[in-house]
């Protein structure tokens, strides 16, 4: 069913400031898709947009068959509980809880047992097993990031939104984050929108969305 | 949302115990102040009560009414006006129909008994000085029923007024006033000129001053030889089945008599008053300490969920609802006002066992310590009371948590 939009428009502010200026997108399930663009064009806004986080001043947005700006405020949780992944530029996780509770937040809500061995799979698959029982503090910036990772994959999402992920690694680090993306879109077959500066890795995606003061100049497939 | 809750607070140890002592102390001081005043409250009440019945039926005096007087001697209604207005007593007080009322509280089913006497002032004469006294005349059988009167008595028993014999029992500290002894012989007037001769068959103390000073029990056949008035009595003490319904009672009766009716709390109305002023002073030192912790609770919550809100953030972003955001940050308080509360009537609880075995200087009742009161209502009201504060002051934080959209705290942070 996929993501897809008409005419979104979202300002800010009063008087308004227009930044996403009617955008008509059509994403696929499994698809790659990338959001690039200078600073301030809009990226950010556009990604919570189409994730649900944020609501469009006008226009639409249908994901998975619903629209989220109808579903009641537990389903649309619900919803992203159960469907939706975020990974963000900063990795928020709770300090108080260990890289294994952690990533078990999302499985936690509702009390899926299941999640575990997905989970601790995911640790091993990612070469993280021995941040496990650590905290937060405890780790390396690109470990936090991983962990990260596991909690966003955790419930398996059928659509991962990153926004620019390696924004605060090194590159050693960005191109292990990316491998994992990759790997979740082209293996488990989520649908992946990432928000990134680096060409190269916008260059990864099946279609390149170039945002340009609010607007889409140009899309390559 | 407990973990997570139970984790918030623990990863702030020094801010939590602070305020967890701020809520025991409010409940343990509300414990200990309270097991004190309650408990002196519940002897000094056990004492009343143990030379007041429940209700109090007494003789109106017969004034001399000026109004009266002018419609009986002017009854065309001339207009008139006393330069010195009559006034005085008619005659002695006493109740004029006791049988009625016997008749009406047997049938009763409220009341447990009655007991009619004659109260008269009396004057002790021994040697050369001259006492004051209460000489009440009683029925003994009647009166044991309606006070427990028999408690008190140190040396002999009321059994010895039962035949009427000029026998009386006498309050401890006017048996030492009169420096007289068990089985002296006292001369008792009632101001007129006889004197009586009455044995000492007994002592009793209520351990109230201004009683043990100037009581003095005798069989009310006697009495009313004494005071010249054979079949009169001026009161009837009512026992009741249920105390508290004394002044609703009494309120009924009064309304259907020419006597005086008044419950145990309006005859002790001064001391009553003095427990609704500890009441006040109770509550209001307790209602202190529990804004003190309340305001901390609210505080510290604010500054954790402002702290926390990136943790908001990505808790709303993988599905936790605001409903479940209010809980975390109101399960902390509730925990908090919860234990708090309860170690703090633990530690009361405590103290008090403790203060009960002090030994003091004074003569309180039979024992030397002070009397504290364990009655389980102070419990609940202190626990209540801590727990409700700390409920509505982690709503506020909680709530304002609740409120914040992801997104606003995604952008802020970047
Ligand atoms: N809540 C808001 N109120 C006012 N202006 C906002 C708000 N959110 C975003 N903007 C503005 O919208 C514009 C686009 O922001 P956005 O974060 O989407 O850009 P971006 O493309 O993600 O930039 P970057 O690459 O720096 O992350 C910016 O000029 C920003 O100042
Ligand atoms: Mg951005």
């Amino acid at each position: 069913m996929g993501i897809s939009c008409q005419r979104l428009i979202k300002s800010f502010g009063e008087p308004p400031t227009v930044i996403i200026k009617g955008i008509d997108l059509n994403i696929e399930d499994g698809d790659f898709v990338s959001i690039s663009g200078r600073s301030g064009s809009g990226k950010s806004t556009l990604l919570y947009l189409l994730s649900t986080l944020d609501l469009p001043s006008s226009g639409s947005v249908m994901i998975d068959g619903q629209s989220p700006a109808e579903l009641s405020v537990d389903a649309l949780h619900q919803f992203r509980n159960e469907s939706l992944g975020f990974v963000f530029q900063f990795h928020y996780l709770l300090p108080e809880l260990t890289a294994l509770e952690n990533a078990l937040l999302p499985a936690r809500k509702n009390n899926n047992v299941d999640a575990k061995t997905h989970v601790n799979a995911l640790f091993e698959l990612f070469d993280i097993q021995t941040a496990r029982d650590k905290l937060p503090s405890q780790l390396s910036g690109g470990e936090q990031q991983r962990v990260a990772i596991v909690r966003a994959l955790s419930m398996k999402p059928r659509y991962l939104f990153a926004d620019e992920p390696t924004g605060n690694l090194d590159s050693v680090n960005s191109k292990i984050v990316m491998d994992i993306l990759k790997k979740a879109n082209k293996e488990w077959g989520m649908t992946l929108i990432l928000v990134t500066h680096e060409p190269d890795y916008a260059a990864m995606a099946e279609k390149e969305i170039f945002l340009k003061d609010g607007v889409i100049v140009n899309t390559a497939s | 949302m407990f973990f997570l809750a139970i984790r918030h607070l623990l990863s702030r140890k020094r801010q939590t115990a602070l305020i967890f002592l701020g809520i025991s102390m409010g409940t343990m001081m509300f414990a200990i102040i309270s097991g004190l005043q309650l408990g002196m409250r519940e002897f000094v009440v056990d004492r009343l009560l143990s030379n007041t019945a429940h209700i109090r039926i007494s003789a109106r005096d017969q004034s001399v009414d000026k109004d009266e007087m002018t419609r009986r001697f002017y009854p065309q209604g001339e207009m008139i006006s006393w330069l010195s207005p009559p006034s005085g007593k008619r005659e002695e007080a006493h109740i004029l129909y006791p049988q009625g009322w016997f008749d009406r509280l047997r049938e009763d089913p409220e009341v447990v008994a009655y007991s009619p006497t004659l109260n008269m002032s009396v004057i002790i004469s021994k040697a050369d000085t001259r006492h004051p006294a209460v000489l009440v005349g009683v029925v003994p059988a009647l009166y044991e029923k309606v006070l427990d009167i028999s408690q008190y008595i140190q040396q002999g028993s009321l059994d010895v007024l039962k035949n009427s014999g000029n026998r009386v029992i006498v309050g401890n500290l006017l048996l030492e006033s009169l420096g007289a002894r068990l089985g002296d012989t006292i001369m008792v007037s009632s101001g007129q000129a006889e004197l009586r001769p009455l044995k000492i068959a007994g002592v009793l103390s209520l351990s109230v001053e201004d009683v043990d000073k100037t009581l003095m029990i005798a069989s009310l056949n006697d009495v009313q030889q004494l005071n010249k008035t054979p079949g009169q009595i001026n009161e009837i003490s009512v026992a009741l089945v249920d105390i508290n319904l004394a002044q609703a009672m009494a309120g009924a009766w009064a309304l259907v008599s020419r006597d005086k009716v008044e419950s145990w709390e309006e005859v002790n109305a001064s001391f009553l008053q003095i427990f609704v002023f500890q009441d006040i002073v109770r509550i209001t030192v307790t209602t202190a300490i529990l804004v003190v912790a309340a305001f901390g609770i609210y505080n510290v919550l604010s500054i954790i969920v402002n702290q926390k809100r990136r943790e908001i953030a990505i808790l709303r972003s993988i599905g936790y609802p605001p409903s479940m955001i209010l809980q975390l940050f109101l399960i902390q308080g509730v925990m908090l006002g919860f234990s708090g509360a309860l170690f703090g009537l633990l530690v009361g609880f405590g103290l008090n066992l403790y203060i009960e075995t002090i030994e003091l200087n004074v003569h309180i009742g039979s024992g030397n310590t002070l009397i504290i009161s364990f009655a389980p209502s102070i419990y609940i009201m202190g626990f209540a009371m801590a727990f409700f504060s700390a409920i509505l002051a982690s709503l506020l934080p909680a709530l304002a948590a609740s409120r914040l959209t992801p997104i606003d705290i995604i952008r802020s942070e970047i």
